[in-house]
């Protein structure tokens, strides 16, 4: 696993943003061959997001062969409200890229059959040969899409109940309402986001801090389903200062170490592709 | 150029919204059904997204303005038929081709008081018309002539009537097929299932017969509007409860605001105390007395009026001067300490009714800055900008001497027009997006809240804000593109351009 600590929210976004630029471009994607991104909601990506607007706008970078899969939904919210993850998604981000229609997925929280259209997104992503790339964020409780704390580490696509936490978290989206935030959300599951093969997670605010620390500092637990992370060969956190506030030093430390050292690796390896020399960058481990 | 898949983006760009705020956002329209669309429906449902992408730099997009009171322009007078239809069509043709370069997208043509037996034929010519390339032409509103001889203004004394017979009377003048609910009446033009139609007559509630006529004129879906009156507070309030929801050009040819009185221009402040029926002071009655006096117009006058016609004068302007009203006050009755007060600061009281729309001519002449602030402070929600603009109306036209009609000359000096050799103002020549950015400065509201007053505020006033004047989907795709200091950059129609700025 790999930190990668900036010094605001901001600069997390922009490193992101130009993180998956890379890969996208790197991976040159074509309409038979996309590229398949997961994506997710919530205030934490935003400013990603913002940044991956700016190179679309600029040239740099374009969803035309990106195929996205979202990491969750609620149940029983219609599609057009105004806290809806499809108004989020299309209001923060899709309204801005050059993404085709056709190629956006998210899970539909009115469904007749919600178990069955859990089952065909789980299928559907596996058709599209899993995700390439995942990216997360979490709840001050640890989750990782709402795989609230005591999911199972190797849970699916499926119907989950939001956590009270969630709800009372969720209510200043809803008037201040908590009778008004929606009870069940459907979310792909901890072991959907494993399967990918990457992750980046981000991680900004002082509030954010516990979870960080429970996520990485300790062991793989089901309370902070992050930790599942911990698992994953290929998996990239990338948090602010205020968020490392629980952090060890000596962790801290160490991350900081590592990208210091990846960067050095990654310069070597550029200049081996151009020598002709093929060898995708990888993790670290 | 056209979008292959027939949407366009408007991205870049402030959209005024229906509350007067302006925010950074994409707009998308369907060019080819010349409305607004839902965007994120067209992306999740529809799967699709605009080809088109016009980037406006920064600049407003707004709904395109909506001039609710307008006479005529670039040398055509509404009021004006001569027995050819043609040349009658082919003048309202000119005018909305040429006005969208004001940034008028839709107006309702006004006509002045005629000779009575005109008004079945123009009135059916002004049924509703819609091009793919011009403004949109929304029926009609007609001014006279059951208004008041002591507020008639330009509109020619010999040809003002009383409506004795009530709803008939204005069924002999207007031609009942033109007084028809609007269901039928839209029904009997060319229009399509979608049209939007609308007719609005000012009138002067206190002339015999047309106060009882209120409430079915707007059962008939016709928007009444109070004008060119010398109503009593009591008979104005009246007036708006039977179902008035405008005041024609609010300030001009009607009482000036006497505290003891405030007539139509007090409507503004409607008291939530003399409003409601439950009111121990039952609605102003109890309070004042009527004045009389200002009925009494000597028959010298009226006669010498008569016999000079119609004046080269503004219609709005008075050109009888109306006596001062001193009302007598008597003490209220009745136990005001019975009421409940409201506790909770900001919370206004309910009105028993709504207070009506008012039009405000906004070229710094017809009503002074202060007024306009004045009038928009006391009731935001219900200001409509208006033009009321003269044949004259252009603004290509040259300042100085210009040829008028029967050998008279008149002198345009900016907005200001002069008759030749006098400094008798000829009537207002200000075009709508000028209005804007003066009562933007007039008031101090932001351009957001200007722009509301030329859009959102007259559609809601006639009923038609669900296709015009908004950005809501399924709005018509009537737009007018600002730059950030109001001027018109370019202005669209049913999702066409049908006029852009030439740079120069």
């Amino acid at each position: 696993m790999r930190l990668i600590i900036r010094d605001d929210p901001a600069a997390v976004g922009e490193y992101i943003g130009n993180y998956i630029a890379k890969r996208i471009n790197a991976f040159n994607p074509t309409p038979e061959k996309p590229f398949v991104l997961g994506l997710p909601t919530g205030s934490s990506p935003i400013p990603t997001y913002k940044h991956l607007i700016g190179l679309v706008k600029a040239g740099k970078l374009s969803f035309k062969n990106v195929v996205t899969f979202n990491m969750d939904e609620y149940v029983g919210l219609p599609e057009d409200h105004p806290e809806s993850y499809h108004t989020f998604m299309f209001r923060e981000f899709f309204s801005h890229i050059d993404i085709p229609p056709s190629q956006v997925n998210i899970l539909n929280g009115n469904a007749k059959d919600l178990i069955k259209e859990c089952r065909e997104y789980e299928d559907k992503i596996k058709k599209h040969g899993g995700i390439e790339l995942f990216l997360g964020g979490i709840g001050e409780d640890g989750h990782i899409a709402f795989n609230e704390p005591g999911s199972s580490l190797a849970s699916r696509t499926r119907i989950k109940t939001l956590a009270y936490d969630t709800i009372l978290a969720n209510a200043r989206f809803f008037n201040n309402n908590v009778a008004a935030v929606p009870r069940m959300a459907l979310t792909v599951g901890v072991a959907t986001v494993l399967d990918s093969r990457e992750v980046v997670v981000v991680v900004t605010g002082q509030r954010k801090a516990l979870a960080l620390s429970k996520a990485i500092e300790e062991g793989v637990n089901h309370l902070w389903t992050l930790s599942a992370l911990q698992l994953h060969p290929w998996a990239l956190i990338v948090v602010d200062e205020d968020a490392t506030a629980e952090l060890h030093v000596k962790t801290v430390k160490y991350f900081k170490s590592i990208e210091r050292v990846q960067d050095e690796v990654e310069a070597t390896h550029a200049a081996l592709a151009k020598q002709g020399v093929d060898e995708p960058v990888g993790s670290m481990e | 150029m056209t979008s292959p898949n027939g949407l366009i983006c408007f991205t870049n760009c402030l959209l005024p919204q229906e509350d007067g705020a302006l925010v950074q956002k994409d707009l998308w329209i369907d060019e080819r059904r010349g409305v607004i669309l839902d965007s994120q429906r067209t992306f999740f449902l529809r799967k699709e997204r605009p080809d088109r992408i016009i980037d406006l730099g920064g600049n407003i997009l707004s709904p395109g303005f909506i001039d609710i009171q307008i006479n005529g322009a670039y040398d055509f007078d509404f009021s004006v038929y001569e027995g050819d239809d043609e040349a009658y069509k082919a003048g309202l043709r000119t005018v909305a081709e040429k006005i969208v370069e004001t940034g008028v997208t839709s107006l309702l043509p006004t006509i002045i008081t005629q000779e009575r037996s005109l008004y079945p034929k123009i009135l059916h010519l002004l049924r509703p018309y819609a091009s793919a390339n011009s403004a949109t032409l929304l029926g009609w509103h007609a001014e006279g002539p059951f208004i008041q001889f002591a507020k008639r203004g330009a509109h020619a004394p010999q040809f003002l009537l009383a409506a004795q017979d009530e709803i008939r009377s204005f069924e002999d003048v207007y031609g009942a097929e033109n007084l028809a609910v609007t269901e039928d009446w839209l029904m009997g033009g060319e229009g399509h299932d979608d049209t939007v139609g609308v007719r609005v007559i000012t009138a002067a509630p206190e002339v015999d017969g047309v106060q009882s006529t209120i409430e079915e004129l707007v059962r008939r879906g016709i928007v009444f509007s109070i004008g060119h009156s010398i109503a009593s507070t009591e008979v104005a309030t009246a007036a708006v409860q039977f179902g008035a929801r405008l005041i024609t050009h609010l300030f001009n040819a009607m009482p000036q605001l006497h505290h003891r009185d405030p007539s139509i221009i007090g409507l503004l402040g409607a008291s939530p105390h003399l409003s409601s029926p439950s009111s121990p002071t039952s609605p102003v009655s109890a309070t004042f007395t009527r004045t009389s006096t200002l009925h009494r117009v000597s028959s010298v006058t009226k006669r010498a009026a008569a016999a000079k016609g119609p004046q080269a004068t503004s219609e709005a302007f008075d050109d009888v001067q109306t006596p001062p009203q001193t009302p007598v006050l008597r003490a209220q009755d009745g136990d005001v300490d019975a009421f409940e007060l409201g506790l909770q600061k900001g919370k206004v009281a309910d009105l028993s009714f709504e207070r009506p729309f008012y039009e405000l001519i906004v070229d710094g002449i017809h009503s002074h800055p202060n007024s306009v602030r004045l009038a928009y402070s006391s009731y935001p929600e219900g200001c409509v900008l208006i033009t009321d603009a003269m044949k004259i109306l252009d603004p290509n036209l040259k300042d100085g001497v210009h040829e008028w009609r029967d050998g008279k000359r008149f002198v345009k000096s900016g907005d200001k027009l002069y008759l030749e050799g006098t400094d008798t103002l000829a009537g207002s020549v200000v075009t709508l997006d000028k209005c804007v950015r003066n009562f933007s400065r007039f008031t101090g509201c932001s351009l957001g809240e200007a722009i509301k007053c030329a859009t959102f505020n007259p559609a809601k006033c006639l009923g038609i804000e669900h296709k015009k004047g908004t950005l809501r989907p399924g709005a018509d795709a009537d737009l007018v593109v600002l730059d950030r200091k109001g001027k018109v950059l370019s202005t669209w129609v049913g999702g066409h351009e049908v006029w852009q700025k030439q740079s120069s």
